[in-house]
């Protein structure tokens, strides 16, 4: 059972840290924004399914109820997360920010 | 009369300033809120007022006069805002731009004309309309409803977890403010009127308030929620609970619609017509 928590843990994070590594490098906000609503909710997603599975330990009606409301908190930030990156990449195109192309300086 | 407000503002800085010199030390295991309060609110809450969560308990109880100024405090907020940035304009502006629902097509109203009256095929849109977009216009639907709830839940949950009237209200006015920011400002306003605003804000300091006369009315001293057994025909114990929980709500309606109205007044300039 730790073991899977471990796993789910350590993939989460191995997610996480794929999006802040795209959120340095990518050359410009579209590109930016792709590793920070991506990365983020699958990170976020393996980490609390981790945290789910390692609540239930001592497995009750209290304990799984506890793990059920984490999993609603994945499903509502399933919901609202690539919500807001689209909404921001909305904003962008509306405001005239023209998409980087190759061979461009980044910005 | 700038230098006079200055004046003021550095006298009660330095007044303020020279009052916390009386201050016991910073933690001071000797001091006499730790020595005498803390204890007692660590020991007692429960056989007290039997709420688990002692945050709430001294929030809403020990320390009620605190919370209701603090609420009072809020709505005050959202009373200066309305005076400062309302802006009550008699005449319609001379362009008004509709939008007809079924063909999306957008037509200008020149000042004095007209569009069929009572007609649900026409909504008045911004100048700076942009269309709705359907994936956030979806999920903000879709989101609305739980956010309330769990606002809701908040307020409720008060006693047994991290939550109460402001936590609540807060949520409750953000998801009508997420209703403003993914479709726009009139959709909001018409959902929740400025008049529902106005009224809802002073009816929570109101109940708060009451509560408290209640009780003094009943015969104890104002905010102590014991009184209230006689009323809601339970033991003096769980009356204090309960006299909380109305408390909270309250502060929840306080909050809520002052965070609507502040809101509404900030993003359009207080003139209440367009606005994000």
């Amino acid at each position: 059972m730790d073991i899977i928590v471990c796993l789910f843990l350590f993939a989460g994070l191995f997610f996480f840290t794929g999006g802040a590594v795209g959120i340095l490098r990518f050359p410009d906000f579209y590109c930016r924004l792709h590793p920070a609503g991506k990365l983020d909710t699958l990170g976020l997603l393996l980490a609390l399914i981790g945290l789910a599975l390692f609540n239930l330990h001592h497995f009750s009606l209290g304990t799984l109820l506890t793990s059920a409301k984490i999993i609603l908190i994945v499903v509502f930030v399933f919901l609202a997360s690539p919500t807001a990156t689209h909404a921001i990449v909305d904003a962008g195109v509306r405001a005239g920010l023209a998409p980087w192309t190759k061979g461009e300086k980044r910005r | 009369m700038k230098i006079i407000g200055l004046i003021i503002a550095v006298l009660t800085g330095a007044l303020l300033i020279y009052g916390t010199v009386d201050f016991p030390g910073w933690a001071d295991p000797a001091s006499p809120a730790s020595t005498h309060l803390s204890p007692h609110f660590i020991e007692k809450t429960m056989e007290e007022t039997s709420v688990p969560n002692i945050v709430t308990a001294v929030l809403a109880d020990y320390r009620s006069y605190d919370t209701m100024f603090e609420t009072t405090v809020i709505f005050s907020g959202g009373v200066v805002c309305f005076i400062l940035l309302r802006i009550f304009r008699r005449k319609e502006p001379e362009d008004r731009l509709y939008r007809h629902v079924l063909t999306g097509a957008t037509i200008r109203v020149k000042e004095g004309g007209k569009i069929p009256p009572d007609s649900d095929d026409f909504e008045r849109i911004d100048t700076l309309w942009t269309p709705h977009d359907l994936i956030i216009k979806t999920v903000c639907r879709l989101l609305i409803p739980f956010i309330q709830l769990f606002g809701l839940y908040v307020i409720a949950h008060g006693h047994h977890s991290p939550g109460g009237g402001f936590q609540g209200g807060v949520i409750l006015g953000a998801s009508i403010m997420l209703l403003a920011i993914s479709q726009d400002l009139r959709t909001a306003v018409q959902r929740m009127r400025e008049k529902v605003d106005a009224l809802l804000s002073p009816t929570g300091v109101f109940i708060y308030a009451g509560t408290g006369a209640l009780c003094l009315l009943l015969g104890l001293n104002f905010m102590d929620y014991s009184a209230l057994a006689s009323v809601l025909y339970v033991d003096p114990v769980t009356a204090r609970s309960h006299g909380i929980l109305i408390v909270e709500i309250g502060v929840g309606v306080a909050v809520m619609a002052t965070i609507i109205w502040i809101y509404n007044n900030l993003s359009s300039a207080g003139k209440y017509d367009e606005g994000l």
